[in-house]
């Protein structure tokens, strides 16, 4: 069944993408519009660098952030979806009719009374999507879990009874449901390969050596709010409400899955609650939504319950990676050999890009690394925080940990004993590497040096104690973005972007931007995001929102003080008039002749003196000469997304990870008691909101390190424990104190106002951290994840 | 979720009387039953409310008896200060299940009636073979995915697991459950758990239209020094990978064991009393090796399916550990 | 076929009479019939405490109570936590403070959990307050900072109390 056409990637994209195409650090703010906001969440204080309180924590602390699929609309149906219970093969029949017969059902829609979804263009070709797979359009059953109906009643409680009610005979396929399935196919993505000097006869002269396998489990993202939407469509347009970290993408997305043109869809994406990655592309359960709109012509709302948010989209596949590292005796790496497998669906393709790390972390005059993809009956698995990143600095940290102790050497000072000096990768410049500061930093702060090293040599009680550390990097992608400032008369100051703000803290840093760089106080500036009705924005994902925001916003301030500065001289009814041009200075939110710094006038004076209502100003970061179809490209796709190594250099965020554990002797239970990481993010617009994006990646890692693992019935492709009480994620109770460190400089090389990523770089390298940590306290390498009790007891 | 006939009743014999219509289910704190009937699990016609009955929440330490009223939640069993200083134990399995909401949910009785957490139980639509459901169609637990599927009590024709921890404790110091029906019954808590042999779909020995009213725990010495130590992965709000009830009572020399109470959850069918392990103890001074060697016997018969044989390497340890702890050896 | 009931529920202080299908949970009949949103669901399972209310003052978890079995029994959401003019709860206050969420979505749940959790006087520690608000599932991790959210509202309104 495996379509090998689908390798047919454009090489350019998937490079792209291996440069680290990502998920998306925590969840953001909505400065939101009036139609789904009472009151627009308003910035109170200081400039960009202080630890502003997040902008639109009143609204969320009240229960007053209104949520997509928390909009009230008139004559609101409800839709429920029914998945597939087998994993191969094809769907003989689906008998509705005792379904349909329950009062209140509106009508369940299959294949069998197709309503068209038309198959979505994928990032990888261009589009907005992050699975080309659309619902109830054949008989093909692809894995367990997919949608096959859409029950549409006027209450929840009647479609969810509906849904149970459907009759659905499979005629069973061949299914291929594990990694290592020998009668899975992997397959080679030639063009992620990284290889120089001659890795083979390097490692095979080396000294020493060490030759492991690390796995990681499948793992869901899992956010708060579940996967949700509601379309309304209305004469020949159609809005949707749609927890989405892009909604760019989303728009394209859906006016494929309809076929009518992007103009006629709008996407509004109020506040949303946590995505990790997930909520990149408009998923399956989206288009049926939109579908069922139409055909009903009146609003749907479609929640996927909790498990099925395990299937109807995919969180990170199970990855393999096999890595031998050859060294001297004194402890300097001469060869690195790396091969990744990780999962895809059966006929879709999904690189988890096991290399991004171990490629550029560590000088070595020889290196080859080859990624393959293994088709399996599953969702198509997606983007979760991290990805590639974070199997890749799994792996490698863990096995250079394994080197230090094979070579008798602490594991920090050989990390430094291999600095890679420039990209090893492609010999270019670093902008920016501040990873010594990091190591020195975190040392210092969990003790690192007071350590013994020896496995198994420290215990409190019962409790086996282990320190372990290692270290990780995020590469900086950016798009180019627009921005909008918008002033009137009251002295309100807006800004809109199309951006959304998971919890990440966009709309508490946009106010901060504008506030300084146009000099006005914070608290009149409004921030209003995540609706396509406003200027166009790449996707929050990737660690790039923050900057690509930032950077646009400043254009538009620089545009707008020039701007207001030529209206004061030039509009007749300006009192600023008599001056020209030269003799006009812009500062702290006022125009003033140069000369006489009293004489100025605010802006809204100026525009209530030329008799505006408003004066709006855009600014943006595409290219000089950039056209419509570009400009719209940048919000649509990932055509204009710009890697880690634009302009010849090298431009990464980087962290040092440092935990303690205590290992119980006998019920080899893990609970890690501190964790330390220093972090190089390059200037940090707002340490309290930054700080804590670092936490909440390290939390993540934590529950990937310990808990978190799917389990699929092998023989029907199921996950078992689909859901909060089967599929672990960290408590309270799991979370030790964090202390978390900045050691950035500004970058100005990275990015417009020298800030680098900081949503994903939290959870990268905590994995390799623990196990390194678990080593040190049991003398125990346990080499996959999670690392629960049963692997130690 | 099945549409129902709710009704709410202001005293027992009303509940008793609703509780003959067929396919009735009395409905107190919900954390279960609500839980299975969206899961299409529990597909009852008429749910009987009981929340409300008056006098079945009470809580009484005397002397030689703790009565716990069935409609008590069981946060406030948890948190009573005579329950926390004459029964440790009962207030350790409370307070370590669940969250803190759920415990003010959950009734006591409606704790003993908590159902298995067996994932392919509780996937109706995808499993209809689980003789606990559908007697008779087999398990799909047996070759499936069994983490946390029981290696003690077992048969071939179902490996659920008792999920809960209060019981446990009870199961340790001879609780008695008090049953209002047609007549009062009083039902020793060890035999109120039925194992699941070839008939899984039996769980205990509740008729039709009877009520557990409340339960009894004789006042015991071991009580007093008991402990409940529940082994999980996750720090809190997990079921248990292994747990164990234990409560000691030391002769006038302070080491030689006069009494000994162990119960297992987390492993078996039901609530897993080893009383071989507590005679092997009984009349012994106690030092780790000892309480080691003893405990290795609590898995005997315990049998893997699989992916639970670690809990067959973890139960000794957790036995041990836990007695160590009330014999202040820890 | 699904019966409905009237119902009179007793939200925030203010009286609703619902015609609610009788299969209706508390959290749902907030959600879609009340509009009253603040309280979200994450699971609808009891295991994840994102729709953690207030009914007689405890915290229960609003998705496995029938909206039924609440008549006659006061229910407090999020939105009825602050005071009639607006003024925010300490704990509403700390976790801004605090920095204690990042999406929000959580984070009703989170601050109905923490009053409670502080009125039943399980903030004795940062170990008993991590146990007792461990029924609240946060995927932002922010966990350390409602940690210290808690802590600080609770000496809060210790102090105010006195």
């Amino acid at each position: 069944m495996t379509n090998n056409k689908q390798l047919e990637l454009n090489r350019r994209t998937v490079m792209k993408l291996g440069a680290g195409v990502a998920a998306v650090a925590g969840a953001g703010v909505n400065l939101a519009p009036n139609a789904f906001a009472s009151e627009p969440a308003a910035t109170k204080a200081a400039s960009l660098g202080s630890r502003v309180s997040r902008a639109e924590g009143p609204l969320k602390v009240a229960g007053k952030a209104r949520y997509a699929i928390e909009q009230k609309l008139e004559n609101m149906a409800y839709g429920v979806t029914v998945q597939a219970t087998r994993p191969a093969g094809r769907i003989v029949n689906i008998d509705a009719s005792v379904a349909k017969a329950l009062p209140g059902v509106i009508d369940v829609y299959t294949f069998q009374n197709t309503l068209k979804i038309n198959k979505p263009t994928v990032y990888s070709k261009g589009g907005g999507a992050t699975e080309e797979f659309t619902p109830i359009q054949d008989d093909l059953v692809r894995f367990n879990g997919m949608h096959i109906a859409l029950v549409v009643a006027e209450t929840f409680e009647t479609a969810t009874e509906a849904a149970s009610l459907l009759k659905v005979d499979y005629e069973d396929g061949d299914a291929i449901l594990d990694i290592n399935d020998p009668e899975a196919k992997p397959m080679l993505i030639e063009p992620m390969g990284v290889a120089w000097g001659d890795a083979k006869v390097g490692l095979d002269n080396a000294e020493v050596k060490i030759d492991v396998t690390y796995t990681t489990a499948r793992e869901y993202n899992v956010p708060m709010e579940p996967h949700a939407t509601i379309a309304s469509w209305e004469n020949g347009k159609i809005t949707v409400w749609e927890p989405s970290q892009w909604v760019g993408g989303a728009r394209s997305v859906v006016a494929e899955f309809l076929g009518i043109d992007i103009e006629n869809v709008r996407v509004i994406s109020p506040y949303v609650g946590g995505g990790f990655g997930s909520k990149i592309g408009a998923h399956p359960h989206v288009g049926l939504a939109c579908v069922a709109s139409r055909q009903l012509n009146r609003p749907v709302k479609v929640s996927l319950t909790r498990p099925q948010t395990f299937t109807g989209l995919g969180g990170r596949p199970a990855t393999r990676q096999t890595l031998s590292i050859g060294a001297s005796k004194d402890g300097t790496i001469t060869s690195i050999v790396h091969e990744s497998w990780n999962e895809t669906a059966i006929d879709e393709v999904h690189v988890e890009a096991c290399n991004n790390v171990t490629k550029i972390m560590y000088a070595t005059p020889n290196f080859s690394s080859r990624l393959n993809v293994v088709p399996v009956n599953t969702v198509q698995p997606g983007w979760k925080r991290g990805p590639g990143e974070n199997p890749s600095a799994y792996a490698l940290e863990s096995a250079i940990d394994e080197l230090a102790y094979a070579l008798n050497m602490d594991p920090v000072t050989l990390r430094l004993a291999n600095w890679a000096d420039v990209d090893p990768s492609n010999n270019m410049p670093w902008t920016t590497r501040q990873l010594r500061e990091a190591y020195a930093a975190g040392a210092e702060a969990i003790g690192w040096w007071n350590r013994n090293p020896a496995p198994r040599s420290m215990r409190e009680g019962r409790e086996l104690i282990g320190y372990g550390m290692a270290a990780g990097s995020y590469p900086m992608i950016r798009t180019p973005s627009e921005a909008k400032i918008v002033f009137h008369t009251s002295g309100q100051v807006e800004v809109l972007s199309a951006a959304t703000d998971m919890g990440t803290g966009t709309y508490t840093i946009l106010a901060q931007t504008a506030a300084d760089y146009l000099g006005v106080p914070v608290e009149t500036v409004t921030v209003r995001l995540g609706d396509t009705s406003l200027p166009r924005s790449a996707l929050a994902g990737g660690s790039q929102q923050a900057n690509n925001l930032t950077g646009a916003l400043v254009k538009a301030a620089e545009n707008a003080r020039t701007a207001l500065v030529r209206l004061a001289a030039s509009d007749p009814k300006s009192p600023l008039q008599s001056l020209k041009l030269p003799e006009l200075t812009f500062e702290k939110g006022t125009i003033r002749p140069t000369r006489r710094p009293a004489g100025g006038i605010s802006i809204a004076e100026l525009l209530k003196a030329v008799g505006k209502d408003r004066l709006e100003i855009e600014g943006n970061t595409f290219a000089s000469g950039a056209t419509e179809d570009m400009k719209n490209a940048a919000d649509r796709s990932f055509a204009q997304l710009k890697g880690a190594t634009e302009g010849s250099v090298s431009a990464h965020s980087w962290c040092a990870q440092f935990v303690e554990v205590g290992v119980d002797e006998d019920f080899g239970t893990i609970r890690v008691k501190r964790m330390v990481a220093a972090f190089d993010s390059g200037r940090i617009f707002n340490p309290k909101l930054a700080e804590s994006q670092w936490i909440s990646g390290m939390v993540m890692g934590l529950g990937q390190t310990l808990l978190e693992e799917g389990y699929v019935d092998q023989r029907d492709g199921r996950t078992v424990n689909a859901n909060f009480a089967d599929y672990a994620i960290p408590v309270n109770a799991d979370i030790p104190e964090i202390q978390v460190i900045s050691v950035g400089i500004p970058d100005m090389q990275a990015t417009a106002l020298g800030g680098k990523g900081v949503g994903e770089i939290g959870v990268v390298g905590v994995a390799p951290a623990i196990g390194n940590a678990v080593f040190h306290a049991t003398g125990r390498r346990i080499r996959s994840l999670p690392i629960t009790l049963e692997k130690l007891v | 979720m099945r549409t129902f006939d709710y009704v709410r009743v202001e005293n027992t014999s009303a509940a008793i009387s609703e509780a003959a219509k067929p396919e009735t289910r009395f409905l107190a704190g919900g954390t279960t039953l609500l839980d299975l009937m969206k899961l299409n699990v529990e597909r009852p016609a008429h749910l009987v409310d009981i929340t409300r009955l008056p006098g079945l929440d009470t809580i009484e330490v005397s002397t030689d008896v703790i009565r716990i009223g069935a409609l008590a939640k069981m946060s406030k069993v948890a948190a009573h200060a005579d329950i926390m200083d004459a029964a440790p134990v009962l207030s350790e399995s409370l307070w370590r299940a669940a969250s803190a909401q759920l415990r003010n949910m959950a009734s006591i009785g409606g704790n003993l009636m908590q159902r298995t957490r067996c994932t392919y139980f509780r996937d109706p639509g995808a499993y209809p073979n689980c003789n606990k459901r559908n007697p008779g169609s087999g398990c799909a637990a047996l070759e499936g995915i069994n983490r946390n599927h029981a290696v003690l009590g077992i048969s071939d024709a179902c490996i659920a697991i008792y999920p809960g921890d209060f019981a446990v404790s009870l199961v340790a110091f001879d609780g008695t459950v008090l049953v209002r029906g047609k007549v009062e019954r009083r039902i020793p808590i060890d035999e109120f758990y039925l194992l699941p042999r070839q008939t899984p779909n039996l769980e205990h020995q509740l008729s039709p239209g009877e009520m557990i009213v409340g339960i009894e725990i004789p006042r015991v010495a071991a009580l007093k020094r008991s402990h409940y130590l529940k082994v999980r992965d996750r720090a809190s709000y997990e079921f248990a990978a292994a747990s164990a009830a234990v409560g000691i009572e030391f002769e006038a020399d302070g080491k030689t064991v006069r009494d000994v109470r162990i119960a297992l959850g987390g492993v078996a069918t039901k609530p897993w009393r080893l009383r071989a392990v507590e005679e092997a103890l009984k009349g012994k001074p106690i030092d780790e090796a000892t309480l080691r060697t003893a405990a290795a016997t609590a898995v005997d018969g315990a049998k893997s399916s699989g992916h639970n044989a670690f809990k067959i390497e973890l139960t000794p340890k957790v036995v041990a550990r836990a007695l160590m702890t009330v014999g202040d050896i820890a | 076929m699904s019966a409905a009931r009237q119902l009179s529920l007793e939200i925030n202080g203010t009286r609703r009479d619902l015609n609610l299908d009788i299969r209706t949970t508390l959290l749902d009949a907030l959600r879609e019939h009340v509009d009253l949103p603040g309280t979200k669901k994450g699971c609808d399972h009891g295991q994840c405490g994102a729709c953690t209310v207030h009914v007689d003052g405890e915290r229960v978890l609003s998705c496995l109570t029938l909206a039924a079995q609440v008549e006659g029994r006061p229910v407090t959401t999020i939105e009825g936590l602050q005071t009639a003019d607006g003024v925010l709860h300490a704990v509403q206050t700390a976790f801004i403070e605090h920095d204690a969420f990042q999406c929000g979505y959580c984070t009703p749940g989170q601050i109905m959990s923490a009053v409670a959790c502080i009125r039943e006087g399980h903030t004795g520690s940062d170990d008993q307050i991590r146990e007792y608000m461990s029924g609240n599932l946060c995927r932002c991790g922010a966990y350390p900072h409602i940690v210290a959210a808690v802590r600080d509202a609770s000496s809060s309104l210790k102090e105010a109390a006195l």
